[in-house]
């Protein structure tokens, strides 16, 4: 087969850090190619690279043979390169079809000829089978479509070799199923396609061949023919994979938070809860599984006091909650990590310390006259004591928090919120993002609170983890509770029907 | 009769410099810029427009250059704020108080400390050119208007047609709505957001020229009084959209004249309670308006080409 | 890395001083007068002796607690435009005081500054009441009450309290008026200034409640998952900014004003907003810069005198400092420069 890009050497350096060391990477013509490797493994500042969101360090990329400069997404679209991006470039205001026009270079005139265009889309759209609606806004379309309709976007502007950034992430099986569906097709018609995941079996099922990526450098390309699973995992983590590392807890104790039958925009599908019944008790970590986007968030907002439910009662610690306050529930030391670090966790502009004290400054320890006068050098030594405690990277503790590393950030977060000793802790997403090191680290922690009696409540797109420390694993779909399963022994295949809605 | 022809007369004339100002807004946000800054270009555009029309006699060039110092004042903003970062809103803020400063000192160090009211012509309305005298009422919303009333509705429909029609309208309120999908489009965000500069500059100083070119016969400080506000509320009460900004305008404008024909037969209340309309109607609809967030998403937020 | 951070948070409004000077000096000489003359008058006028530094004092005060209000209401990360309005609120209240109630002396000053603390913090409630109930903008609309509160004055001057043919009201009481210190311009009231700013110093670092509200201001999401109770501190916090204004209104009303009359507060709370961005929010040093503005506008007087450069080159000074400042604390901000001082740095090390 032809070969339609070739990137040879490629580095690229942040500062001191090399998120790309010397990668060779290869497509040829109808193939799909896949990029596996782990979070932070590289694969999107590659990829960010041949898009031209970024200039590489050193190294040289060939498109068809020639040598190509690509300084702009522009110039890379111009090439034929198509990229669709994990956080979907859709502008939400907007139509459909008018995203899809958007940046048009190939039609003439001043004005926009929408029935012309919309034929050509159509045709493209009809060859693909890929089927969306022209004139709905995209904030009104399912995922699925809107995976669809970046695409499309991509064909619209001719392009040979497409990228697709994680597709299935945000997918149920049914929609990665259709994916598949419109990449053979793709492929028959001489496309090619990069495919970035680290779900084994998606790879497996849909590649031709796979390059692995390791800590920002390549480890190997294998043909699909020639590999397996298991080989994949290993060369992709570097070490064998093992079940899971932790006991499993069977009985738990008394109930921390009930939920019964509780609503919130109920009629919202990916951001709504329907019914929801779930109980957390002391001395178990309850997981969350499901396809992100499916009510976690507003979830996990209910159970710390953020939003209040619009049916159903939430009991805290045997007594109904009157009012949803995040503070009421801090007061019943309820401890969260939220979906977003940056947003909703820290005060990035504020320090280390700060932020480790964020929440108890009101508490003896800290000041006097209650809240009259801070004791600034008891909220040093405590904060210093925090960063060895839990191993906080930092320059000092005066740093500030958004300055540090996600892993870092997280481990302010988790002193904060562990160290006094929570009944119930709320974790959501608490890894995403983060290294192996930083993960075990998390999870050891998590593992740790659960043993001294607290309940946890685990939210996580990564099935993975949700396998490694769930006592108990529920499942949800469309804003409600598909099922309740052990966490020893899980029915895998069970739970993943469960998450596809079945 | 004569009392409500005359308010809707007025309603027209006051809603103008509205309009020039609520679209430097409306361009300036559709590129994702938020400009609290428009009270400091229009006060330099107004002081320019009055002195080249002083000194050369043409309202015409005055008009021409208020916009080209809206322009040129604008692109601080644009030069701290695009390529900068800068906070928007502080930005603009540091624009209000430098903008008018500039305009009081050239007025001061032109005409002397303590000089006499200096007056100049202003343009003539269309009737007015054509040799006509208008008489009823019809006739005179027609006639009885500066030419520069036809270019702020015209400047309107333009509007309306370009954001609503136009390819180039449509990759323009990409950038205002989400920038990085755009530049991932090839769309230039930055050439985008600096272009959207220069016409936010140009109508800004246009509007403030107005003012002293076919309002007020005379330079003061403070002329604008708080317009390039209003237009900012005009621009939300009007939901971003060419249409609704002019209605938004014309209902601003219909307060200001409200407050001037009442002053006139006062019965007794201080005048200052009619001057306030204009702002108390101001707070009044933004209150009730409420805050659904309909604007521009990318608004506010500095475009950073390589993050990390 | 801290200490760099801090010396460039100094160097920034240091070097756009210099700058702006530069450019007033150029200024100057396109006049056709002596730049250095001019400094020289500059200088002498503001702080030549103590009878000027006195009146520079004087000019400053308002100035101190109108900066004060800005920082105050934008630490907590609301913008509150309407500082001048809840200024002029409070003057407003404290001279209808004063001139009506007939209680002079000592009560009746307190009693004018305690109505003046409260009009400016009623004022200011509007805008945030509006914010926090309607989402709304709340800088057009304490903008708008900025108009509103000058038309407000002037039916008071004009009208109501008005005092024989001149449009202006009466003037307070001596003995309720605020005592000058060693007999120069400057009165209580700068001591009173003063004292505010270092009350806010105090609370926004060394109380909780201070630490809570710089938090609602840097980061409201994570502040609100956090516990605070965010609406209240923006709702607090704009009332006491605006009291804080209200006060500095009777104050300066007490102090040197004296009376209502056209023109009085002009720009006071723009300016407010620009010493409080200069300052970087820092509230001692708005009460700096509050100064250097003063000053600015003192030693201008002198320099037209001697020049013949009209005084309003100041505010040209004054509007391209702030220019320069905010600018400036941009650009260091942008990691291209951050990179940049970065390599410098390295530079020095190796050598």
């Amino acid at each position: 087969m032809e070969e339609i890009l070739r990137m040879e050497h490629i580095t690229k350096r942040f500062g001191d850090v090399y998120a790309n060391r010397d990668i060779n990477f290869d497509v040829r013509a109808g193939e799909v190619h896949t990029l596996l490797g782990e979070n932070g493994a590289g694969k999107s500042t590659l990829m960010n690279v041949l898009f031209g969101l970024y200039q590489p360090t050193e190294g040289n990329i060939y498109f068809r043979g020639q040598k190509v400069r690509i300084d702009s997404p522009a110039q890379a679209v111009k090439l034929g390169i198509g990229m669709v991006h994990q956080h979907f470039m859709l502008v939400e205001a907007m139509t459909v079809f008018e995203n899809i026009i958007l940046g048009d270079r190939n039609s003439k005139g001043l004005f926009i000829n929408r029935e012309a265009r919309k034929r050509e889309i159509l045709e493209l759209s009809e060859r693909y089978g890929l089927n969306v609606e022209l004139d709905k806004p995209i904030t009104e379309i399912a995922v699925g479509a809107q995976q669809r309709v970046e695409i499309l976007k991509a064909l619209y502007r001719g392009a040979q070799l497409l990228v697709l950034d994680e597709p299935t992430a945000a997918l149920t099986d049914l929609e990665v199923e259709g994916l598949f569906d419109i990449m053979e097709r793709l492929t028959q018609e001489g496309k090619s396609i990069i495919f970035i995941s680290h779900k084994m079996r998606e790879v497996l099922r849909i590649s031709d061949r796979i390059t692995i990526l390791r800590a920002g450098e390549t480890v190997c390309t294998r043909e699909r023919g020639e590999t397996t699973g298991e080989e994949l995992a290993s060369l992709m983590i570097g070490r064998e994979l093992a079940p899971s590392h932790y006991e499993k807890v069977e009985q738990a104790g008394e109930p921390v938070v009930q939920l019964e039958a509780v609503d919130y925009h109920k009629e919202s599908k990916h951001s709504g809860l329907s019914g929801v019944s779930l109980t957390v008790g002391r001395g178990e970590i309850v997981g969350i599984a499901g396809v992100d986007g499916n009510g976690q968030s507003q979830l996990a907002q209910v159970v710390t006091g953020v939003l209040a439910p619009e049916g159903g009662v939430v009991d805290l610690k045997g007594s109904r909650v009157a009012q949803f306050t995040p503070n009421g529930f801090i007061l019943e030391s309820v401890s969260h990590i939220p979906e977003d670090r940056n947003k909703m966790g820290l005060v990035g502009n504020m320090s280390v310390q700060e932020n480790i004290v964020l929440k108890s400054t009101d508490d003896p320890r800290f000041s006097s006259g209650r809240g009259l006068h801070l004791k600034k050098r008891a909220m040093r030594r405590y904060a210093q004591e925090m960063r060895e405690k839990y191993d906080i990277r930092c320059a000092s503790i005066d740093q500030e928090a958004r300055n540090l590393s996600g892993g870092n950030q997280q481990k302010v977060i988790l002193a904060r919120e562990l160290e006094g000793n929570p009944d119930l802790l709320v974790a959501v997403h608490p890894t995403r993002g983060l290294d192996i090191g930083a993960t075990r680290f998390i999870h050891d922690t998590m593992i740790a609170a659960r043993d001294r009696g607290c309940g946890v409540l685990l939210i996580s797109a990564d099935f993975d983890e949700i396998l490694e420390v769930s006592d108990r694993i529920a499942v949800m779909f469309e804003g409600q509770i598909m099922g309740v399963y052990p966490g020893k022994n899980p029915p895998i295949s069970e739970i993943s029907l469960a998450m596809a809605g079945k | 009769m004569s009392f409500v022809a005359n308010l809707l007369l007025a309603t027209v004339r006051m809603a103008t410099p509205l309009i020039f100002l609520a679209l430097a807004e409306l361009y300036s946000q559709r590129a994702g810029l938020v400009h609290i800054g428009l009270e400091g270009l229009a006060a330099i555009g107004s002081l320019v427009g009055f002195m080249v029309s002083l000194i050369t006699g043409s309202p015409w060039l005055g008009v021409l250059a208020g916009a080209a110092v809206g322009i040129l004042v604008n692109l601080v903003f644009a030069y701290a704020t695009i390529t900068l970062c800068a906070e928007q809103i502080v930005y603009g803020m540091a624009i209000n108080i430098f903008a008018p400063a500039l305009a009081a000192f050239i007025y001061r160090v032109y005409f002397g400390a303590g000089s006499q009211l200096v007056q100049v012509g202003l343009m003539s309305t269309v009737g007015a050119s054509l040799g006509v005298t208008p008489t009823n009422f019809l006739a005179r919303l027609f006639l009885d208007q500066t030419p520069m009333v036809y270019l702020a509705y015209i400047l309107v429909i333009v509007t309306v047609i370009y954001f609503g029609k136009t390819k180039s309208g449509l990759n323009y309120k990409a950038v205002g709505e989400y920038p990085k999908a755009a530049a991932t489009l090839g769309i230039n965000v930055i050439g985008v957001k600096y272009v959207a500069s220069i016409l936010c500059g140009a109508l800004a100083g246009m509007g403030g020229a107005y003012l002293t070119t076919c309002y007020a016969n005379t330079y003061a400080d403070g002329i604008v009084s708080g317009r390039g506000f209003i237009a900012l509320a005009a621009v939300i009460f009007g939901r971003w959209t060419g249409g609704g900004v002019l209605l938004a305008c014309l209902f601003f404008g219909f307060c200001d004249a409200l407050q001037i024909r009442l002053q006139v037969g006062s019965l007794g209340v201080p005048y200052q309670f009619f001057q306030m309309i204009p702002y108390v109607a101001t707070v009044v609809v933004l209150a009730i308006i409420g805050a659904k967030k309909a604007g521009p998403k990318g608004s506010g937020k500095p475009y950073l080409k390589e993050e990390r | 890395m801290k200490n760099s951070n801090r010396l460039i948070a100094l160097l920034v409004p240091v070097i756009s001083i210099v700058l702006a000077f530069a450019i007033g000096c150029i200024i100057v000489a396109a006049l056709g007068a002596s730049p250095l003359v001019a400094l020289q008058s500059l200088w002498t006028g503001a702080f030549g002796n103590l009878r000027n530094l006195g009146t520079t004092l004087s000019r400053a005060t308002p100035l101190i607690f109108t900066g004060l209000c800005a920082c105050f209401a934008y630490r907590c990360g609301v913008f509150n435009l309407g500082g001048e309005g809840q200024f002029l609120m409070g003057s407003i209240a404290a001279c209808v005081v004063a001139t009506q109630s007939g209680i002079t002396g000592t009560p009746g000053m307190l009693l004018c500054i305690v109505a003046g603390t409260l009009a400016g913090g009623l004022w200011a409630l509007i805008p945030g009441v509006l914010k926090v109930c309607r989402g709304q903008n709340e800088m057009i609309i304490s903008i708008m009450l900025n108009y509103v509160a000058t038309l407000f004055m002037g039916v008071i001057y004009t009208n109501w309290l008005r005092d024989g043919s001149v449009p202006q009201t009466a003037a307070v009481p001596d003995e309720t008026q605020l005592s000058r210190l060693f007999g120069l311009r400057v009165t209580w009231a700068f001591v009173i200034a003063v004292v505010v700013g270092l009350l806010v110093y105090y609370f926004l670092f060394n109380t909780s409640k201070g630490f809570q509200l710089r938090a609602v201001g840097l980061n409201m999401t994570a502040a609100r998952f956090n516990g605070f109770a965010v609406t209240r501190y923006i709702l607090v916090s704009f009332v006491v900014s605006g009291a804080i204004a209200g006060l500095g209104g009777s104050a300066e009303l007490l102090g040197t004003q004296l009376r209502l009359i056209n023109g009085y507060g002009d720009g006071y709370g723009f300016d407010g907003v620009a010493m409080a961005l200069i300052a970087q929010l820092h509230p001692l040093a708005t009460i700096l810069v509050a100064i250097f503005f003063g000053a600015l506008r003192v030693g201008s007087t002198t320099m037209q005198a001697s020049t013949g450069v009209p005084t309003s080159v100041s505010d040209i000074i004054q509007a391209l400092v702030i220019v320069f400042t905010v600018a400036g604390l941009a650009m260091v901000r942008l990691p291209q420069f951050r990179a940049f001082l970065d390599r410098l740095l390295r530079r020095k090390e190796a050598v």
